[in-house]
């Protein structure tokens, strides 16, 4: 009976980390998973990844897609928090996020501010050597937060891949025929 | 997600790929114009257009190349138009001559050899036919498409394309004859 | 003689521009259907979420039990499918927002891009 109580406990405890964040600095996110009105908190470790990756349909063209981005990687974190008014986070919470992508490895991509609703977007990598390891993207609107990291070896190739929506292809385009569809 | 990968990577990419933007500025004008030339109306015709666009938005992902996306587009785009036309069939019938004349072709300016008289004419013309007969003429000489890319683009066969090709030009030269003056075209 | 006719039919027949602003039309209804579609994720993601840990408590309990070897994989297969869901919501997410990320770039570099 003890020894079902400890495989009972163990068990329980994976089922836990498997929802334990990537990084919380003080628990920051933890708050502001609390506070929000809506909030939506995915953590998927290498196992968890792996885990989901075995019931991808290769079939579908989206899935396909999710199953080349994710090989090798060693984790996804994705938070975004909904706020019923503004204010109801601070610069400060956004902050001590920010603080774990200041180290030397971290080299920030590009900082851009959407026109039609102040939505302020940044994206660093992370690189040692000549090898990106990371990814982390940082979101902010007057009533919306997203932090997002991506572990591991990210390519250019999967970035490219997420898209602007993610599942739509990229339509290539032959080089010798690139003014397609020019007026008469 | 090019401009981003470029950041991150030295290395060009090989071929250029093209966003939903970007393929709603490359071909809002072939869109708009077959459901333009189709309804002859333009408010109509921008909602139908953009009826198509939240279709490709929708389906994007079974699309497979460049090519496809211009032949799918043009195939819906077809559907759309006539779909419309049949449900607001009353509405259709109230053509306005104004419309035509307000979104004329072009820069405006008259070329040497054309006769503004007879292409505003043959429009008008265009716009009585028979839906079906109408929309092979879109495609035929707005859209310069082949009688096979007809025929897969309204789903019918394509001797159906030819005869009715052949139809829709007796009934044209019989219409222009008619008020120009026989042996013109 | 249909040569003609025809080539007077392509004079006749030429493309027109749509109204000013149609592309940003269409853009933004497509941006607005794929917030929608988005949020109807997060919520059903929430929903899952909250069940998220009673699955796996039922499936610790499952495995004690082991009374039937089909309920082990009835709930692995549930695990599954909702592993593979919140990846999924996961990229959606981060597509959204590197692609914001993205049209800041690419109008910084080509804002000439665009064909009149």
């Amino acid at each position: 009976m003890k020894r079902i109580a400890t495989i009972v406990a163990l068990l329980l405890a994976t089922q836990m980390m498997a929802f334990a964040q990537d990084w919380d600095p003080g628990g920051v996110l933890k708050k502001l998973s609390a506070r929000a009105a809506n909030a939506v908190d995915v953590n998927l470790d290498q196992s968890m990844l792996q885990f989901a990756g075995g019931f991808l349909d290769p079939k579908d063209p989206q899935q396909a897609k999710a199953k080349k981005i994710i090989a090798g990687l060693k984790g996804i974190y994705v938070h975004n928090y909904e706020f019923d008014k503004a204010g109801d986070y601070t610069p400060q919470d956004v902050d001590a996020i920010r603080a774990q992508v200041q180290g030397p490895d971290w080299s920030k991509v590009v900082n851009v501010r959407s026109k039609t609703d102040g939505e302020n977007v940044t994206v660093y990598f992370k690189k040692e050597g000549n090898e990106f390891k990371g990814l982390v993207v940082i979101a902010t609107e007057p009533t919306e937060l997203t932090f997002v990291n991506i572990v591991g070896p990210i390519r250019p190739e999967d970035l490219a891949e997420l898209g602007g929506q993610f599942g739509i292809p990229k339509v290539q385009v032959d080089q010798n025929s690139s003014k397609k569809g020019n007026d008469k | 997600m090019v401009a981003i990968s470029n950041v991150m990577s030295a290395a060009a990419v090989p071929a250029r790929d093209l966003s939903f933007e970007d393929l709603v500025h490359e071909h809002e004008r072939m869109v708009f114009s077959i459901a333009y030339r189709f309804l002859q109306n333009a408010a109509a015709a921008e909602e139908v257009a953009q009826d198509v666009f939240l279709d490709l938005f929708r389906n994007l992902s079974r699309l497979e190349s460049a090519a496809h996306v211009t032949f799918w587009l043009r195939r819906v785009a077809c559907h759309r138009s006539i779909d419309y036309a049949r449900r607001n069939r009353n509405a259709a019938s109230e053509v306005s001559w104004d419309d035509l004349g307000d979104l004329a072709p072009g820069d405006g300016r008259v070329k040497h050899n054309e006769d503004p008289m007879l292409s505003k004419r043959l429009r008008q013309v265009v716009a009585t036919l028979p839906e079906k007969m109408r929309m092979v003429i879109i495609l035929r000489y707005q859209e310069d498409a082949g009688l096979e890319e007809i025929a897969q683009a309204m789903k019918i066969p394509l001797n159906t394309v030819k005869s009715t090709l052949h139809r829709a030009h007796a009934l044209l030269r019989e219409k222009i004859g008619t008020a120009i003056g026989e042996g013109n075209i | 003689m249909n040569d003609k006719l025809e080539q007077e039919l392509k004079k006749a027949l030429r493309r027109t521009d749509p109204p000013a602003g149609f592309a940003e039309r269409v853009l933004a209804r497509a941006a607005k259907e794929e917030q929608a579609k988005l949020a109807r994720e997060k919520r059903r993601f929430q929903w899952f979420g909250m069940s998220g840990l009673r699955l796996g408590v039922t499936c610790a309990l499952c495995l004690i039990v082991a009374a039937s070897g089909m309920i082990y994989q009835h709930e692995r297969h549930q695990q599954g499918e909702q592993a593979k869901e919140q990846l999924m919501l996961a990229l959606r997410i981060t597509s959204s927002k590197l692609e914001i990320a993205n049209q800041g770039i690419r109008q910084i570099n080509s804002p000439e891009q665009r064909p009149e």
